[in-house]
């Protein structure tokens, strides 16, 4: 065993552990823009979401007890009266914050941040607690409150890469993970190196009619969401809690009445 | 053979216990039903090396602490919210709970060894010593010995006089 | 110390160990009472919860925190009335700690008991539980350490540790004299138990200087036991609860909850088990002192926390305060300011300090009104937390309460196996407070 340079790199790895923010740059940095201005609040990403991600049919009256699960909602806010009411739509998600208060909350490490920049939640791994839906600031976290079942036919509408969850289980949004995995395999029996813009599209991304929303890695310069970014509209929601999120919004513009 | 003396007074039994201390009888018990600062006076003892027990615990539960949060965190990195791989603040929380859980389990170590707890063999012994009698016990005495010590615990004014055959 | 004169020694060991050897039906009937309520109440629900899901509470998307965890942390409160009477008062060497401290220690370690049950309940799948501890396995998988309820798991456990051997330490003399004064198999039992100790100087010595350290080390874990159990809320970015005061808060808290138990469970303890000439005056007044002491600690931290919200003008805070002081909380909220803010005011007359009757009141409502604090933080601040799409509103449901009810009856029974097994009273340690054995005394 070469004990010279196998401590001089313990050090150093020792040396980079102690920082925070370990991982500096992201292999992909998956982010998302959704332009506010192009929203139109019809919740088709909702129903994509819920069709691939196997999200279960939590029944109207548990619904109707807050115990949906809704990986992206719809949030309305409006202004003023009728006639003359000022509203707009957010569709909310999980923001896959880099400085996620809800990954450090888990005691098991059942959500962690990957390599990708996604914040992951490890269904296997969940024991429960709910600390990481309490933590986190946007509420976009959903817990199974039983083991929900579908009634036939409908099982037969689920998608086969796509895990079931049980009772007992936080689950979230994961940008479609199973897509992202895909499509990195695709690139790798390519040959390719790395995953073209465009290539990997959410669930939520591909159903929206107005193309309000785009999908990609930021770490690269030339995609959609890199240019989209650097919009003068563009804001990140709750900003000033320092959770740096990777859902960029862009602002819809009033009319100067 | 072992001789045992109770006494209902206080002052008789340090009498006979300091008496035989000075006689040169080394294997003496003092029993009593509540600690008595005097009777470990005479017999000698200062600061008990239990102390030495509790330190070891607390610095050793300190390095394992540490070892412990440190050392996971490392064999499957896992970054969590933008915070370092090894984080201090968390981890000397971890520390500082395992300083104190080895060092009170060390503690406990530390008594048994010191005292000598549990006996595993019967010890010569009147149930009177939790009550409300002190009682003077000479191990390890045989004939003139014993004699001798006798007369000392009945002179001091012992209310009984107990001989209990010792298997040793 | 003694209202009704000083007993001999001989009547010392008899009068505490006669609660031990003799056993009458009322015992049983009481026991019997506390396990029926404890399963029908507690075990049955929870089975019942275990099969359907943690649903079967009354948490929502808006409150993932609940009763369950609110009561943990009324639990965990309550077990540091031990901590505090056993260990703080030992080391300062005041006298009138010695009768009460032995059930003080039973109530930390029971109330710590019922604790950890609440987590289990609380957990979405429970049989995982032991992946949140640090035990090898094949997998390789350790818990996240930097995860406040890590910190939870290693100071529980810590303290449940601490609390056992501290309280089995200091018993170990009053095993022999059980061992002493039985016969049959409670003899060979107590023999067990009790090591073979025969009070000699040296084992005297050795158990005094080991449990000096025992109370060295418990203090300031029971410190940071409650200081890391109010770091599962402060840690957090929500805004009722993102606050650096709860630590000193949630420890104030708990020694107060405490003591007001210890108050309680003296009156019980004097009245049920004939203790009345252990257990006087001079300890109900120096305990309300004490309670005295930590409402005013307490109060005054309240009342910076809500100043410092009101001060930062944060919209979030400002909301979360709001909902706190007028939503629809509002009355408990208030009702909790009453009975541990106010009613412990009382205290300061003599009249209120020295009637028995009046301090069990008093202490009920300290605790009534504590069991609300804690529910107070859990069900007001996560309902009103950033954005306002995503308040809600959060009410328990017939199975936490039952499950509330069933922990103290489960405290209870675990109270009521003690005082068979242990010594309520400390034997050796009321001795101590007794006239020496002296000729000239």
């Amino acid at each position: 065993m070469k004990w010279g340079s196998d401590l001089s790199t313990l050090v150093e790895k020792f040396r980079q552990y102690l920082k925070p923010g370990y991982y500096d740059e992201f292999d992909y940095h998956w982010t998302m823009t959704i332009d506010l201005d192009r929203c139109t609040g019809c919740e088709a990403c909702v129903v994509a979401c819920q069709a691939e991600n196997n999200l279960p049919i939590v029944g109207e009256k548990r619904y109707a007890r807050n115990r949906e699960i809704k990986w992206i909602r719809i949030e309305r806010y409006w202004e003023g009266e009728y006639p003359d009411v000022k509203m707009g739509f957010i569709p909310m998600l999980c923001q896959h914050c880099d400085d996620a208060p809800c990954e450090i909350a888990c005691p098991v490490f059942a959500t962690y941040h990957n390599q990708d920049g996604l914040n992951t939640q490890i269904y296997n791994r969940c024991i429960g607690t709910r600390t990481c839906a309490v933590y986190c600031p946007y509420e976009v976290r959903y817990f199974n409150w039983f083991t929900y079942t579908w009634d036939e036919p409908l099982e037969q509408q689920l998608n086969p890469d796509v895990t079931v969850r049980e009772k007992g289980v936080m689950e979230k949004c994961t940008f479609c993970i199973q897509r992202i995995r895909l499509a990195k395999d695709n690139a790798k029996d390519d040959d390719r190196r790395r995953v073209r813009d465009g290539e990997v599209v959410p669930a939520c991304v591909q159903s929206c009619p107005t193309e309000a929303m785009a999908f990609g890695d930021s770490n690269d310069p030339e995609a959609k969401v890199s240019k989209m970014m650097k919009d003068p509209r563009a804001y990140t929601v709750l900003e000033e809690l320092n959770t740096t999120p990777s859902i960029v919004y862009l602002k819809k513009a009033h009319a100067e009445s | 053979m072992a001789i045992m003396g109770t006494f209902a007074f206080e002052e008789d039994f340090l009498a006979a216990a300091e008496k035989l201390q000075s006689s040169g009888f080394d294997n003496i018990s003092l029993l009593s039903p509540v600690p008595l600062a005097e009777a470990q006076k005479v017999l000698g003892l200062g600061k008990s090396p239990v102390r030495r027990f509790s330190l070891a615990g607390a610095i050793i539960g300190a390095l394992a602490g540490f070892a412990l949060a440190a050392g996971t965190a490392l064999v499957f990195v896992l970054p969590t919210s933008g915070r370092a791989i090894i984080t201090i603040p968390p981890f000397l929380i971890i520390t500082y709970e395992m300083t104190i859980l080895f060092g009170v389990l060390f503690t406990l170590l530390g008594f048994h060894v010191v005292s000598d707890l549990p006996a595993w063999r019967d010890r010569p012994y009147l149930p009177a010593a939790t009550i409300d009698r002190f009682v003077v016990v000479v191990e390890g005495a045989a004939g003139e010995q014993a004699a001798r010590a006798e007369a000392i615990i009945r002179q001091a004014g012992a209310e009984e006089i107990h001989h209990v055959e010792e298997d040793q | 110390m003694f209202d009704h004169g000083q007993p001999s020694y001989a009547e010392v060991n008899k009068d505490i160990l006669s609660v031990m050897l003799e056993t009458g039906p009322r015992y049983w009937m009481l026991l019997g009472t506390t396990m029926s309520v404890a399963v029908i109440f507690f075990f049955m629900p929870w089975f019942y919860q275990l099969i359907v899901g943690v649903g079967a509470a009354g948490m929502n998307r808006n409150a993932y925190w609940g009763t369950y965890l609110s009561n943990f942390i009324f639990w965990i409160g309550l077990s540091h009335s031990g901590t505090l009477l056993s260990a703080i008062l030992h080391i300062t060497n005041s006298p009138w700690r010695k009768s009460v401290y032995r059930s003080a220690e039973a109530m930390t370690l029971f109330s710590l008991m019922t604790a950890a049950l609440f987590v289990m309940v609380h957990l979405g799948r429970v049989w995982f539980v032991h992946w949140s501890f640090p035990i090898p396995n094949q997998m390789g998988l350790w818990p996240n350490f930097r995860s406040p309820l890590m910190f939870d798991v290693m100071a529980i456990t810590t303290y449940l540790t601490a609390s056992s051997i501290f309280i089995y330490m200091g018993s170990v003399p009053d095993f022999a004299a059980v061992r002493d004064a039985s016969t049959g198999t409670r003899r060979r039992l107590y023999t067990i138990f009790s090591f073979g100790w025969r009070g000699t100087a040296r084992e005297w010595h050795t158990l005094g200087w080991a449990y000096t350290f025992f109370a060295v080390f418990v203090i300031p874990l029971a410190v940071s036991v409650h200081s890391i159990v109010s770091w599962d809320f402060a840690l957090s970015i929500v805004p009722g609860l993102h606050h650096t005061i709860f630590a000193p808060y949630f420890v104030c808290g708990a020694i107060y909850s405490g003591t007001a138990g210890i108050v309680t469970v003296m009156y019980c303890l004097r009245k049920f088990l004939n203790f009345e000439r252990y257990i006087g005056q001079v300890h109900l007044d120096n305990l309300g002192k004490l309670l005295l002491a930590l409402s005013l600690i307490w109060s005054y931290i309240n009342m910076l926390e809500l100043f410092s919200s009101w001060y930062g003008g944060s919209s979030f805070e400002l909301e979360a305060l709001k909902f706190k002081l007028t939503g629809f909380y509002a009355p408990l909220y208030w009702e909790m300011i009453l009975f541990c803010a106010f009613v412990p005011l009382l205290m300061f007359f003599r009249k209120f300090r020295w009637s028995w009757n009046k301090m069990l009141l008093i202490s009920i409502l300290i605790n009534i009104g504590m069991l609300t604090e804690r529910f107070i933080i859990v069900a007001t601040s996560q309902p009103r937390k950033f954005l306002p799409n995503a308040f809600g509103f959060y009410f328990p449901s017939w199975i936490e309460i039952s499950i509330t009810i069933g922990s103290f009856a489960i405290f209870a029974t675990l109270f009521l196996i003690f005082i068979k097994w242990v010594p309520a009273i400390s034997i050796y340690e009321v001795k101590e407070t007794l006239k020496p054995l002296r000729r000239d005394a």
